[in-house]
């Protein structure tokens, strides 16, 4: 059975922003939350790299793990979603996450920052599928519909990876195969001359 | 005196049997509401059931991100 995965390219990541901008529009995202952020290292220095981050769906889930009244659960595409009818917004999946996927709506202590939002892979949540419940609280079910996430859909550059974990790996290994990685990869060394190693 | 003392006697004998009672009841109430092994929320198998499809939709998302795999 297809395993869903992200995997962001960063060697061509250009931190556009279409993909946290696509997120937020599908979604209809509140202020205050990003299910999706791009990262920057380096930022305005040679080998500078961005990297675009969500919930990376964790086989074993640290969230799920920490989680004081069990709201996460795994689907049968190892998604990882949880219910917001459950969640307390206690806060520990966030101290858990290593992504710092979890989000929550409101700023404060235990129980007033309100239900944790995150990506779900734009498979939405435990309600009955693209109905209004479901994408009031969880957003728009696009896995349903046969697609993938819109993040990805939307990557100009083709840096954002989303779908069955083997094809993607395969995509992207070939990727490497032909244009190397890091400093190795093709125009690396004409933008930032022959001594850059990343 | 004695009538008084006799009340006193049977007030006890009564608060201690109520008590009695009583530990009797939070006894097997604790037996009862003893808390289950913790269980991960379930939605049930609809909820959690495979919602990825190959449709032609994702095979062009495959197909146009894989472009360089298929030049060959």
């Amino acid at each position: 059975m297809a395993r869903m995965k992200f995997l962001c390219d960063a060697d061509r990541c250009i931190e556009c922003n279409a993909c946290v901008t696509a997120c937020k529009n599908e979604h209809d995202v509140p202020w205050g939350i990003n299910r999706r952020r791009v990262v920057t290292i380096n930022d305005g220095k040679p080998g500078e790299r961005s990297v675009s981050m969500a919930c990376m769906h964790c086989t074993d889930a640290p969230c799920a793990a920490v989680c004081p009244v069990d709201c996460f659960y795994t689907t049968a595409d190892a998604v990882v979603l949880h219910s917001k009818d459950l969640c307390i917004g206690c806060g520990y999946c966030f101290y858990a996450c290593p992504f710092g996927a979890p989000q929550y709506p409101r700023v404060s202590n235990f129980g007033s920052r309100g239900k944790m939002d995150k990506c779900t892979f734009c498979a939405a949540g435990p309600e009955a599928d693209s109905t209004e419940i479901e994408y009031a609280k969880y957003g728009a079910n696009r896995l349903a519909e046969g697609k993938l996430p819109l993040c990805a859909e939307m990557c100009s550059t083709k840096s954002l990876l989303a779908g069955d974990g083997e094809i993607i790996a395969a995509i992207y290994k070939e990727r490497v195969t032909q244009r190397g990685y890091g400093s190795g990869a093709w125009g690396w060394q004409t933008a930032y001359r022959e001594t850059i190693t990343v | 005196m004695q009538e008084n003392r006799q009340a006193a006697m049977n007030r006890r004998k009564f608060l201690g049997a109520f008590g009695g009672a009583s530990a009797t009841a939070v006894a097997a109430a604790a037996v009862t509401l003893a808390p289950d092994e913790a269980q991960a929320y379930d939605p049930g198998k609809e909820e959690t059931g495979t919602r990825y499809q190959e449709t032609e939709h994702v095979k062009a998302f495959y197909r146009v991100n894989g472009y360089e795999t298929l030049k060959k």
